[in-house]
């Protein structure tokens, strides 16, 4: 990861030449600012596929209501179609469900980018988080070794015997395999009306500053004045879930916020100049991935580009590169033509989705008295 | 622990050859059983209306355990003798628990709480069952922000409390203040241990005399509990659901890793040794706390895992001193004590323990379910 990171900041720092450049010419060339197919990923195929089981399994939630795959759905390029999430039973999410295609390239995670590790830790994050999954991850461990198709499969994925340190790996292994396929801008079968959002973002628009490489992310995180989704703090259930995050996160002055400080909750910058910025988002699948933005308020791709098109929201902290673009009505459907052409294969199929039955009972082990536990 | 070890190389030595009793109970100095007074209330903790109010409230919410479904109340049931009328206790969805649910009746009184004694008062106990993976598998943050979403709670632990927004370890506080009113005295035994010679019958007299005699319960189950809380191996046999149940079997596992024993212990256990979670030394494993027996003719089934279903199985388990199971017959450890012994009752004697047991109970404690407040959205923030 380190490597991948370093590569990338250079070619981040680049980019602001580039732009300039690209803007005056006019030429349109896919594979501008970094931005190309993102490369599939040799994976395990054994592990890559106790990973596909334990995502799709709801005993790794607390109360075994929920799985990964709850939010993470495969239809939806792994979201839920929900402006917020729906959460673990007993809270109710404040953010909108990220994507996890491509999320293996990625340098940091979730919308405000508090992990920048791997996504080992953030899959412990969100199994042992209280509103996600809930779940004791030594009581996981423990379901985990009564299902003997598990205790085969880790076997024979070479991690011995069902652990938690293993479940943190094979997920991630899956998480591997989520890699966009066959996107027309990929696949250099652009439409005309694509080609030219192309050009407009690369040049006008100015978005490749922020969406960048393969994943068309810089990782970076910007305030944009997205307004607030008023649902957070007129649903009880949503702003206490926000609260319990919050005061865990150490966010002074908590009870009195009515806003998500975003990007601030692990930055904790003194002056307060980096709340409500939040990680540019990918830009793949996001015909399968509406509502948009990290709270669900844009309902389409239309919706979302007017508003950079206006020059984003009111903000104090809003980013100063945030500006009216002054794109025209067929433009601004233009760049949405090329949103689009980001959106490849829906991963439904048996290669990315556990499709036998997993039992949601415990089976006996026999002998209980005679074996090892 | 070697005051407890002391006493029980001293009763041991005491019983035998032992012929009467009586004067082996003198030379113990065993209290006495007596009538039950006031509950200790903890100067840190006093009892006032409103915080009793507010704890009877959160011992029936379950927005206090994780996915907002279980309660306090959910394995202490009032109609359940204030436990849960199975082997194991109910168990956080998606689980079972592994032990019996203890009465919360007359818990004030006790030193400590749980099985094992891990917890060292009842507001430790309240945490530590809604926080706990098979019980409650609450997270304190969650639990603290939820109880600020609710207005009558800010109220009352503001005028409880002092404090501006809920503080979660305060539920604990309102709570056990509420289970210091859950007391039952005045029993039969009580009145007639008052001097009112006519509460009890003259079989539960009897009964009465062979507890303090010739069955000897007197020499654990004494003073005004009729329990010493220190910890014996009884020789319970373990629970045959272990065996069947392979919820149970993730439950048992489980216990094993969350409560911390050698990667050696976790391989081979196969039954709870108790007290040894606490003390880690092999002498103490099987042993737990001298249960009380009052309400005892509501909170069935009885020891640890529930392994009796009535009385009469429990006085006949002693009658033939005791029984085996992994931690007194060699498996993994021999710590049965010494104090339990064929007693040689007859049926009917049995029949007078059982009816004089009987006599620890009292009426039954029902109370009336509290209405619980809704949430609401926080009022508008703060400004200074």
């Amino acid at each position: 990861m380190k490597g991948l990171s370093k590569k990338k900041s250079i070619a981040t720092a680049l980019f602001a030449g580039l732009i300039g450049t690209t803007a005056l010419s006019g030429v349109v060339v896919a594979g501008e600012n970094g931005h190309g197919p993102v490369k599939m990923i040799k994976v395990d195929a054994k592990k890559a596929a106790l990973g596909k089981r334990l995502f799709f399994d709801k005993k790794l939630s607390g109360d075994s209501a929920i799985s990964c795959a709850s939010c993470h759905q495969p239809d939806k390029a792994f979201t839920d179609g929900l402006a917020l999430s729906k959460a673990y039973p007993g809270s109710k999410g404040f953010r909108n469900t990220p994507t996890l295609m491509n999320t293996a390239v990625r340098e940091n995670w979730f919308h405000d980018g508090r992990l920048g590790t791997n996504l080992n830790d953030v899959t412990r994050e969100m199994i042992t988080e209280d509103y996600i999954m809930n779940m004791d991850m030594r009581l996981m461990q423990e379901r985990i070794k009564q299902d003997p198709v598990y205790v085969k499969m880790f076997k024979d994925a070479g991690y011995g015997e069902p652990s938690n340190g293993s479940v943190r790996k094979a997920i991630p292994e899956y998480l591997k395999t989520l890699t966009s396929r066959n996107a027309p801008f990929d696949a250099g079968k652009m439409s005309d009306a694509a080609k030219r959002g192309y050009g407009l973002f690369n040049g006008k628009a100015g978005c490749a500053s922020c969406h960048s490489g393969e994943n068309f992310t810089n990782y970076k995180a910007y305030n944009l004045g997205v307004p607030e989704n008023p649902e957070i703090w007129s649903d009880p259930m949503r702003n206490m879930t926000y609260v319990a995050f919050g005061m865990f996160m150490g966010i002074e002055n908590i009870m009195n916020i009515r806003r998500d400080v975003g990007a601030h909750i692990h930055r904790h910058k003194a002056d307060g100049s980096e709340i409500g910025t939040f990680i540019t988002p990918t830009l793949r699948e996001l015909k399968h991935t509406g509502p948009y933005m990290h709270n669900g308020m844009f309902k389409s791709l239309f919706e979302v580009v007017s508003f950079y098109n206006q020059g984003g929201g009111e903000d104090k902290n809003k980013s100063s590169s945030i500006k009216p673009l002054g794109l025209s009505f067929g433009e601004q459907q233009d760049l949405v033509a090329f949103l689009e052409s980001l959106s490849g294969d829906v991963l439904n199929t048996a290669d990315h989705v556990w499709k036998d039955k997993i039992p949601d009972n415990y089976a006996t082990i026999e002998n209980w008295r005679n074996v090892k536990n | 622990m070697k005051h407890t070890k002391k006493i029980s190389a001293l009763l041991a030595g005491v019983f035998i050859g032992a012929t009467a009793i009586s004067v082996a109970q003198a030379e113990m100095k065993v209290p006495p059983l007596a009538p039950l007074g006031d509950p200790p209330i903890p100067l840190d903790n006093k009892q006032s209306e409103a915080k009793i109010k507010l704890g009877k409230m959160l011992f029936w919410d379950p927005r206090l355990g994780g996915d907002a479904s279980t309660a306090c109340v959910t394995c202490h049931e009032p109609d359940q003798g204030w436990g849960f009328a199975d082997a194991f206790s109910r168990g956080y969805p998606g689980t079972v628990h592994w032990r019996n649910s203890q009465t919360v009746i007359n818990s004030a009184y006790m030193a400590k709480l749980f099985w094992a004694g891990s917890a060292s008062s009842l507001e430790k106990q309240a945490k530590s069952a809604a926080t706990g993976a098979v019980a409650g598998n609450g997270e304190s943050d969650v639990m603290e922000a939820r109880l600020a979403f609710i207005p009558e709670y800010r109220k009352l632990f503001k005028e409880v409390f002092g404090t501006e927004w809920p503080l979660i370890s305060d539920a604990w506080k309102a709570i056990a203040s509420f289970e210091r009113t859950l007391i039952v005295k005045d029993t039969p035994v009580d009145k007639y241990l008052a001097g009112d010679k006519k509460a009890l019958t003259k079989q539960q007299v009897r009964g009465m005399e062979l507890f303090n005699g010739k069955a000897n319960c007197i020499a654990c189950h004494n003073g005004e509990l009729a329990s010493d809380q220190k910890y014996y191996n009884l020789g319970v046999p373990r629970p045959e659901r272990w065996e069947e149940d392979g919820l149970a079997q993730v439950t048992f596992r489980y216990e094993q890793y969350a409560k911390g024993v050698t990667q050696e212990m976790y391989r081979k256990i196969k039954d709870d040794p108790g007290f040894y979670y606490r003390s880690k030394e092999k002498s103490d494993m099987g042993k737990f706390r001298t249960a009380p027996l009052r309400y005892t003719k509501f909170t069935a089934p009885y020891m640890h895992n529930g392994a009796f279903w009535d009385l009469k199985e429990v006085v006949e388990f002693y009658n033939a001193g005791g029984g085996q199971n992994d931690f007194t017959d060699g498996t993994m450890a021999k710590n049965k004590t010494p104090l339990l012994k064929p007693l040689g009752l007859s049926e009917k004697e049995v029949g007078d323990l059982v009816a004089f047991l009987e006599g620890f109970s009292g009426e039954e404690l029902r109370v009336e379910a509290p209405k619980l407040p809704a949430y609401a959205p926080l009022p508008n923030p703060a400004t200074n």
